[in-house]
């Protein structure tokens, strides 16, 4: 092969951009197609960079746009090449529309979104509203708790976008600046045991296969428009959990590292749980062992894939607790919040009966610490023992003034 | 098409052009192409028409300005010498009688319900003009 | 759990510092954590970086920190921020000044009763790297204060960190680092 290959060591100090980065490089991506935005624009320069310096085989696309970068991966994805970029926030909202296109044309494009807050007022920093926005766009979506995740994820979102039974784009979400910008150590794959685990791309329907010419980005109307958006859910339903474990178990297998479509931790016996995403799994992880020791029986519930999202596995990850927090770090413009509906939608038709409260915290990068999980499960521990929820369904944390509830 | 449900069709809205392999396809004449029943080539227009284009060639001096400019790929050529039109793709638009050079012209347009025949003795002479 | 706070300002390499730091650290089989606060974002601006470092994967994401270390790399972010802010008893500071560090803390009174330790890494930059960047005499200060290290073990170490820049910086680099270890009071 054309290109050269890096020695890295066992374990690398990288941030959660960087590691995305070498992760691509080791993925050998034909196209990334990209307009830089903070947090996510050392993904996308660190694979230019490699580009430039021979280090990959592929071609770096420099675009007016994040609607015109999305638009150029499909192009490209459709002409029958690897194909990844990454964005965040404004640069996101602005990708919508084609994150449609790209899902619809199932084009197994892979999108590193750095979770930021949208605007206004505006804000660089990490909240979960862009990967909200994200989640009825028919993307497979995958999400990062810090830098060692968004490595390995990108190698599994490669393995299951481009099996030909699934041919969907994944998102692979990590915090922006908490995990982005926060080095820790990352465990590597050499660049062959990356490769290899990918593997190469096997195109499907390419426009480059000149003896098998075809139209991409066709019209349908009332008469077949629903069947095709029929036939993208029923293989997210259905095809994408096996193949996502299949990827997770072939990724264990090759490094070690497990990671489950819902992620339980200390689970087995717990009466109370949190149920969140990004960053904030880790540090509730730590604060549930801590109140284990001071005798109240918590647990978390990270979800690893948010869409399809995995109603069943999060059904028997709740059975039999007795409360249940769900935190939302995106504001929900009027609603309960996405992991509260979502988690009711669940447990709704189970024999788990738990007091389900929801919380909106961390918006443009507000800090949760430690303390305001200490003070959940102690909340939780009350609704547990009271047998229902003894606040308001909806609370909001670490807001400056007076406290701020509803429902 | 009408009667697959939805998990019958290749997914992603993507349309085959031909059925199978095509090869060599730049130098295979329309007619000996394998079209898909998805290609726009299989499906007829011509019920769209109400007047027709006939084609005189006594009068042709194969110019090609009808084949360049049909929107519809409908006049075909051969060796650039015209030998009729493609009457399952015509929608009878009458570009091609507009941009026809000769005096008189080799492409009208007719009722659709005429001969070709008919139209073809009726055709006109050549028109002499103000001297 | 050892957790170190640096007070910089955009540009002057905090960031850079914090992640070699872990970097080195990380080789000795130690779990590391480098991130920063960007705040406005911009060229002279204060800000904070953090280091966290255990034997186990460190899985707190929390900003919030009571900080071990303190590091200033700035002298006048003495004066105009709040070094002392979420400090223990025992946290150890260790603030680049051309002052000692009697005089330091009569000129700045919540370092009364502190730890103090001064050193001027901005001088040492200058004279030795040729630019006020005082991110890697602040680490020489450091192994010194804290023994974490063997210096010419973290010098050697900080040679691969600083990898790719040329050789000249990197001497120049590792003279500031011994000038820092060896000034510190």
């Amino acid at each position: 092969m054309a290109f050269d290959k890096m020695e890295l060591r066992d374990i690398e100090v990288w941030d959660g951009n960087f590691a995305a980065a070498q992760a691509l490089r080791q993925c050998q991506i034909d196209v990334v197609a990209a307009y830089p935005i903070t947090p996510s624009t050392p993904i996308v320069e660190g694979y230019a960079k490699f580009e430039a310096d021979n280090f990959v085989e592929g071609q770096y696309v420099m675009v007016e746009s994040e609607h015109a970068a999305m638009s150029a991966c499909i192009g490209a994805s459709a002409a029958g090449g690897r194909v990844a970029t990454a964005t965040s926030s404004q640069g996101f909202a602005l990708m919508v529309e084609t994150l449609y296109q790209s899902s619809g044309m199932r084009l197994p494009i892979i999108l590193n979104v750095v979770n930021r807050a949208l605007a206004a007022p505006l804000n660089v920093n990490g909240d979960h509203s862009d990967m909200y926005l994200g989640r009825d766009s028919g993307w497979i979506q995958l999400d990062a708790y810090c830098p060692q995740d968004a490595y390995d994820l990108n190698f599994i979102a490669f393995k299951i976008a481009e099996d030909h039974d699934v041919r969907l784009p994944c998102m692979i979400h990590q915090d922006g600046f908490m995990t982005s910008h926060t080095a820790q150590g990352v465990k590597t794959l050499t660049d062959d045991e990356g490769y290899n685990f990918v593997g190469d791309f096997q195109p499907m329907n390419d426009m480059l296969d000149l003896d098998h010419p075809v139209s991409h980005g066709v019209q349908t109307e009332e008469d077949w428009h629903f069947e095709h958006k029929a036939r993208q859910h029923n293989d997210l339903m259905t095809k994408v959990f096996p193949k996502v474990q299949n990827a997770f178990d072939a990724f264990e297998k090759l490094s070690g590292r497990k990671y489950n479509i819902v992620e339980k931790y200390d689970m087995d016996d717990a009466d109370v749980a949190v149920v969140c995403m990004g960053t904030s799994v880790e540090t509730a992880r730590e604060v549930a062992t801590e109140m284990r020791a001071k005798g109240i029986k918590a647990g978390v519930v990270g979800i690893r894939l948010i869409r399809p999202f995995p109603f069943m596995q999060i059904k028997e990850a709740l059975e039999g607790v007795k409360a249940i927090a769900t935190l939302d770090r995106s504001a929900p413009g009027g609603a309960p919040g996405m992991l509260f509906n979502e988690m009711a939608g669940a447990l709704f038709n189970s024999d788990t009966r738990a007091a389900l409260s929801g919380y909106v915290y961390g918006l443009g990068g507000r800090d949760l610490t430690k303390k305001h999980l200490v003070d959940l499960y102690t909340e939780l521990q009350a609704n547990a023992d009271a047998g229902k929820v003894l606040t308001p369904l909806q609370q909001f944390i670490g807001v400056r003034g007076p406290k701020l509830s509803y429902l | 098409m009408a009667t697959k449900g939805w998990d019958e069709f290749e997914i992603g809205a993507m349309l085959r052009s031909f059925d199978g392999k095509a090869e060599n396809i730049a130098t295979t004449m329309q007619e000996d192409r394998a079209y898909s029943s998805s290609n726009s080539f299989t499906a007829s227009v011509a019920d769209w028409r109400i007047d027709k284009p006939v084609f005189h060639k006594d009068y042709c001096i194969d110019c090609q300005f009808c084949w360049i400019f049909c929107p519809d790929m409908s006049i075909i050529s051969r060796d650039k010498k015209m030998i009729g039109i493609d009457m399952d793709h015509c929608k009878g638009c009458g570009i091609c009688v507009e941009v026809c050079p000769t005096n008189p012209k080799s492409l009208l347009m007719f009722d659709e319900h005429i001969e070709d025949e008919v139209a073809l003795a009726g055709w006109p002479e050549k028109d002499e003009g103000e001297k | 759990m050892l957790e170190i706070r640096w007070h910089s300002r955009a540009g002057q390499g905090a960031v850079t510092g914090a992640k070699g730091l872990a970097d080195v650290v990380s080789t000795t089989g130690k779990q590391v954590q480098a991130f920063a606060f960007y705040g406005s974002a911009k060229r002279g601006a204060a800000m904070t970086a953090y280091n966290r470092v255990d034997d186990e994967v460190i899985m707190n994401h929390e900003k919030y920190m009571e900080p071990d270390y303190v590091f200033v790399i700035d002298p006048a972010l003495v004066y105009t921020t709040d070094v002392t802010v979420n400090a223990k008893a025992d946290t150890v500071f260790i603030i680049t000044t051309h002052m000692n560090a009697e005089e330091l803390v009569a000129s700045q009174p919540k370092l009364e009763g502190k730890n103090v330790h001064t050193v001027d890494c901005i001088k040492i930059a200058q004279e030795t790297i040729g630019r006020a960047i005082p991110n890697t005499p602040m680490l020489g200060a450091f192994m010194k204060i804290s023994k974490m290290y063997d210096i010419e073990f973290f010098k050697e170490n900080m040679i691969r960190v600083l990898g790719k820049l040329p050789q000249k910086i990197i001497d120049a680099n590792m003279l500031a680092i011994q000038r820092a270890y060896d000034e510190v009071k």
